[in-house]
């Protein structure tokens, strides 16, 4: 009785799990098929022509790297600003300006994807704030939009809310008596930075910056709109191909092997992260 | 004291500064939503609500506001349903293979949005059911229920079991004490759940885009097209009725359950 009930209770969820599973089955069943031009359909004996052809095209091959560098530089850039965001939130002695920032920070987080690249692509455009700015004051403008600058920026500032939020529900948990301690005895703030707080936030930095990468490896909205079709992710170039010829074996090919691509970048993120933290503690001993 | 204060200065302005980047923009865009000219000037040179008048004469935007919300309103309760008796399964049972199934939960949060995007346009396109609205909701509906057990889950972990114990000792039926004693305790999880998942579900583009077609829409791709063929502050205008949306969320957030236990239930 109480053996059979957690499987009545989790039907529905494997019944979802379900349906995407089949969607997952389908289109990696298409893409071992070739397409029937002019239709959705498709035909033939299964082949590896589509795969070898994405993995052979020099277009998918840049897109490939160019997401894991953007992707590596805006987990990089969201780190380095977030963490000091997280760390004075938690440690912060004022209610009210906790509560203030948190305010601010879930308003941008719940406000979306669409409202926040667009207010980028007015700051940073052509004739955006920037520029009219520079302009009013005489002095050369600059393209801060459609490339990969504005891409960065935009990126970076849709992530901050998801890691300053993630890093700080971890910074929390470090009891502030171990940072006290240290202080009395004598450690500069640095020190306690160093040898305390960094360490034991280690768990907690990881996900954040799993969290981050996973969000820059699969952005979508935020190259397309800020990028001007100059800055090809992975994610751009899978719905670009597929709005100009509808070749929809072609197009699973690329997203099978664009979902290998970042699971791996993910796995090994998280590997490395994992493993010079192990190092890093081991040297502070 | 405020010697043994944990962060300098320096590392305060640093924070003050992130936090200015993180703000500005999303204030930036409400100044140029009122503003008279179709460019942005600082000051403005006058106030305006035409972009809003713009937004809600435009019957595209109107039917795509109207697909959104249905989409919404349809993928957070159906997101509930499949969360709570999972969270049950996975915080009051211990079966085999429990982290298995743990990892098989949150495996939709970690496929790239256009993967998802292409494997439902794959299925719409093999079972012949075409795209629109029941798709988008199916779709958004496998991809965003994660959210909703996470929080179930951390909500329940904070509860006592023994109270609904003593409820059956003292003669209510499982379901009884389900329904009278553990779901009111679920308040704080079904709503942080559920605001996430409605959020979720009104803000998606990448998996939205691929199901989309000429008669149905949803506000970010209609918002995304329109950006693409105009250069007026109708989107801005949109843009701060979602952040209104949201501002009102975050407060009755905090009403009801807190916003630090919301953002642990996240």
């Amino acid at each position: 009785m109480v053996r059979a009930r957690p499987l009545i209770l989790l039907l529905p969820v494997l019944a979802a799990l379900g349906v995407f599973a089949t969607a997952f089955a389908m289109f990696v069943v298409v893409s071992f098929s070739t397409a029937v031009p002019g239709t959705v359909l498709t035909a033939g004996p299964a082949t590896l022509a589509n795969y070898s052809s994405v993995l052979h095209s020099p277009l998918a091959q840049d897109a490939a790297w160019d997401t894991l560098r953007l992707a590596g530089l805006m987990t990089l850039l969201t780190t380095l600003l977030g963490y000091p965001l997280a760390y004075v939130l938690a440690r912060s002695p004022s209610r009210g300006l906790r509560r203030a920032v948190l305010f601010g920070l879930v308003v941008t987080f719940l406000s979306g994807g669409v409202t926040r690249a667009y207010a980028w692509l007015i700051i940073l455009g052509n004739r955006g704030l920037i520029n009219q700015a520079l302009m009013a004051l005489g002095l050369p403008t600059f393209r801060l939009a459609y490339n990969e600058t504005g891409v960065v920026i935009g990126v970076v500032h849709f992530l901050l809310p998801f890691f300053v939020l993630t890093l700080l529900a971890a910074l929390k948990n470090i009891p502030l008596s171990l940072e006290e301690a240290a202080r009395n005895l004598g450690a500069s703030r640095w020190n306690v930075f160093l040898h305390v707080v960094l360490p034991l936030s280690v768990p907690g930095l990881v996900s954040a910056a799993s969290l981050s990468f996973a969000g820059a490896l699969s952005a979508f909205l935020f190259p397309e709109l800020l990028g001007g079709g100059r800055v090809h992710m992975a994610s751009n170039v899978i719905y670009e191909t597929i709005l100009t010829d509808f070749n929809l074996p072609r197009v699973a090919a690329m997203a099978g092997l664009f979902l290998v691509l970042a699971l791996t970048a993910l796995g090994l993120l998280g590997f490395v992260l994992r493993r010079a933290a192990g190092l890093w503690g081991a040297a502070m001993q | 004291m405020t010697s043994l204060r944990s962060y300098s200065s320096l590392v305060a302005a640093v924070a003050s500064l992130v936090m200015a980047f993180i703000v500005l923009p999303v204030a930036f865009i409400a100044l140029y939503a009122f503003n008279d000219a179709g460019y942005l000037q600082l000051p403005p040179h006058g106030l305006t609500l035409k972009w809003f008048v713009n937004f809600f004469a435009n019957a595209r935007f109107r039917a795509s506001l109207y697909s959104s919300l249905i989409i919404s309103a349809t993928v957070a309760p159906a997101c509930l349903l499949i969360a709570v008796p999972a969270a049950l399964a996975q915080v009051r049972y211990r079966f085999p293979g429990q982290g298995f199934m743990n990892a098989l939960i949150m495996s939709p949060l970690v496929v790239p949005g256009v993967v998802t995007g292409i494997s439902f346009l794959t299925l719409s396109a093999r079972i012949g059911t075409g795209l629109g609205l029941l798709p988008i909701m199916v779709a958004l509906t496998c991809f965003a229920f994660p959210f909703a057990v996470r929080a179930l889950t951390a909500n329940l972990h904070g509860l006592d079991p023994r109270l609904e114990e003593a409820a059956r000792n003292l003669g209510a039926t499982r379901l009884g004490a389900f329904l009278w004693v553990t779901l009111p305790q679920l308040r704080p999880g079904l709503l942080a759940g559920g605001i996430f998942v409605f959020v979720e579900a009104i803000d998606n583009f990448s998996i939205a885009v691929f199901l989309t077609n000429s008669r149905t829409t949803t506000l970010p791709v209609e918002s995304y097209s329109y950006i693409r063929d105009f250069d007026d502050p109708t989107v801005a205008a949109m843009a701060v009725l979602l952040m209104c949306l949201s501002a009102v969320l975050v407060f009755a957030i905090d009403r009801l359950v807190g916003l630090d236990r919301f953002l642990d239930l996240k």
